[in-house]
């Protein structure tokens, strides 16, 4: 890589971005580490006192006998305790059924969404890389679930998946209403989000490779299958690298089409781990117990990460 | 590799075929909710067929009327609208230059490769991970329900984007323009401001839509941090459910609203998209 002469002005270029990031997800990780560790109640104090009643300008009102008269005014202080209780917000995760619910929901979903869209994006990458009647307007309609509002997707997909009177009604299928089709209707959803990004990557990745090869390669290979065995398959598995490791990354956040789609029911069917540990925190105000959640889930993510981090890093050779 | 120019008619028939079909799959949704936005209360759960307008019932933009004349409704546009575009420029602003210091200068104690995979790993950060403290250092600097706090969270969320695209697109430009500024007597801000940053710019241009639409559609920060002021696009959809149940018609219109502008960006930035969503690693 060519570069311009070193000066001190490269910090002055990459100093900002670099203190922000810090401050801003460094600061908070720790934060919430220091969190996890401790039990944290939060009481509404609640007090009556009687004041004297004031008219407009400032004067005390008298009642009938002259005696100044008095409202009870009701004093609401916030008040947070936080115990330090150690690694017990840990252990209790271990046990904790709804934990292990949100772990398998989250699981399966990623599971199941990840692998569909990924190999419903390479075959329509397929597909597209034919001669097409109006390909480019095809390609671009496949284009518009990409940055579709998650949440409206969801919300979207409330009215699609109604039992009584939505548009797949015909079909008699229990969508939003038996826990197991809840899960699978979230799942349908993501795929229907994401297979249109994985499809574009793909695209892109076959229209990389040159035509000389594809020729050269058509001689040999007699098969159409063999064709993609053996040399389309190795020219795109970098690219089916990253797009698995930034699909793992995302889904495992799931957390907008349930909170639409199902709230999480029925039940806790389709309550995410990031569901959970919102809720938890934000709900039911467990702070501790929500960020010791968390953790694990950033704990699960980053084993992900490294796994596949190798891999990255060549890509950013 | 390019299309092949001659195919049998009969597969290029069948292909075509089964194209249209996926993009009819993938395009059903929204139209249906732009159908189902048009239709009078009554007509929601009655209409027949594909619920084509004119056809199978008559349209009416009373729901779209009605929507757009709350209060809400248009607070929450003025909201994701501010939100979204300061978060972005903010990012932008930050991210520029870091991304300038990745392609063009040498880092020694951490390399520009480690560097770069640093901001990349930000990104696959679990937001869930940072909504708890978020929400009490909000609440400590008395921040909460304000947009500046979901400026501030958003530019972080999408600040590693910025600076690992724009580097890409830097590594790209012909390093000797820069250097011939430099024969001209330009010092290093003179060839980043005058020759990099200018012939950067559609690219840059590309990724700020696509961080707008990002801090558009974000939600779980805007319900965490927001309670009654500012109120974003979606969370005045999740508000559309209430003891009544969900009303299908404002929620298509809201669907609609919240769905229009980022849709709108994934086609005029469409040849940015593959690198965006990317991070860079795959070019389009």
């Amino acid at each position: 890589m060519k570069t311009h002469r070193n000066t001190k002005a490269r910090f002055v270029f990459l100093l900002p971005a670099a203190i922000w990031v810090l401050t801003f997800t460094i600061f908070p990780l720790v934060y919430s580490l220091y969190i996890s560790v401790h039990k944290v109640e939060t009481k509404m104090n609640v007090s009556r006192e009687k004041v004297p009643m004031l008219d407009a300008s400032g004067n005390p009102v008298l009642d009938a006998k002259g005696n100044p008269r008095t409202k009870i005014k009701i004093n609401r202080e916030k008040i947070s305790t936080w115990t330090n209780i150690g690694f017990t917000n840990f252990k209790r995760l271990v046990d904790d059924p709804q934990v292990h619910s949100a772990i398998k929901v989250t699981s399966i979903f990623v599971l199941v969404a990840v692998p569909s869209q990924l190999v419903l994006g390479i075959l329509l990458a397929l597909l597209f890389n034919q001669r097409l009647w109006a390909r480019s307007f095809l390609r671009a309609v496949m284009l518009l679930p990409i940055f579709a509002t998650p949440l409206a997707v969801g919300y979207l997909f409330f009215t699609i998946f109604y039992e009584e009177g939505g548009p797949l009604g015909f079909l008699g299928v229990p969508f939003l209403s038996n826990p197991d089709w809840a899960l699978f209707s979230v799942i349908l959803v993501d795929i229907w989000q994401w297979t249109p990004f994985c499809f574009l990557v793909f695209l892109a990745a076959l229209q990389g490779i040159p035509n000389e090869l594809m020729e050269a390669a058509k001689m040999e290979s007699k098969s159409k299958w063999g064709l993609f065995a053996n040399i389309i398959f190795p020219m795109l598995t970098p690219t089916i690298v990253i797009v698995l490791l930034l699909r793992l990354a995302e889904a495992i956040k799931l957390f907008d089409i349930p909170f639409a789609l199902t709230g999480g029911g029925p039940g806790v069917a389709t309550q995410s781990m990031s569901f959970l540990a919102f809720r938890t925190g934000l709900r039911y105000f467990d702070l501790g117990y929500a960020s010791a959640m968390s953790y694990c889930l950033l704990i699960i993510v980053m084993i992900i990460v490294t796994l596949f981090f190798r891999k990255l890093r060549q890509s950013y050779a | 590799m390019k299309p092949k120019q001659n195919q049998h008619p009969l597969r290029y028939s069948i292909y075509s075929l089964i194209a249209v079909v996926a993009a009819m799959i993938f395009f059903f949704p929204i139209y249906w909710a732009f159908s189902t936005s048009l239709r009078n209360p009554l007509d929601t759960f009655t209409v027949s067929g594909l619920g084509i307008p004119f056809l199978n019932f008559e349209p009416t933009l009373t729901n779209w009327v009605d929507q757009l004349a709350t209060e809400e409704a248009r607070k929450a546009v003025y909201n994701s609208t501010v939100i979204a575009v300061f978060a972005s420029i903010l990012a932008l602003a930050l991210g520029i230059p870091a991304a300038y210091a990745l392609a063009r200068f040498r880092f020694k104690t951490i390399s520009n490769k480690d560097l770069t995979i640093w901001f990349l790993s930000q990104r696959v950060l679990p937001p869930v991970a940072t909504v708890v403290p978020f929400y009490l250092i909000m609440q400590f600097l008395n921040l909460l329900d304000t947009q500046l706090a979901l400026i501030l969270i958003n530019a972080t969320f999408v600040l590693p984007f910025v600076v690992v695209i724009v580097r890409q697109t830097f590594l790209d430009l012909p390093i000797e323009l820069e250097e011939a500024a430099f024969m001209d007597g330009a010092r290093n801000y003179g060839a980043f401001l005058r020759v990099a940053l200018p012939l950067a710019a559609p690219a840059i241009a590309a990724t700020g839509l696509i961080m707008f639409a990002f801090t558009w559609n974000e939600f779980l920060f805007a319900i965490t941090l927001s309670s009654k002021e500012v109120i974003t696009i979606p969370i005045h959809m999740a508000g559309a459910v209430d003891t009544r149940g969900v009303q299908f018609w404002f929620m298509a219109v809201r669907a609609m609203i919240a769905m229009i502008p980022p849709v709108l960006i994934a086609l005029l930035a469409q040849r940015y998209i593959v690198q965006g969503l990317t991070l860079g690693a795959v070019k389009g």
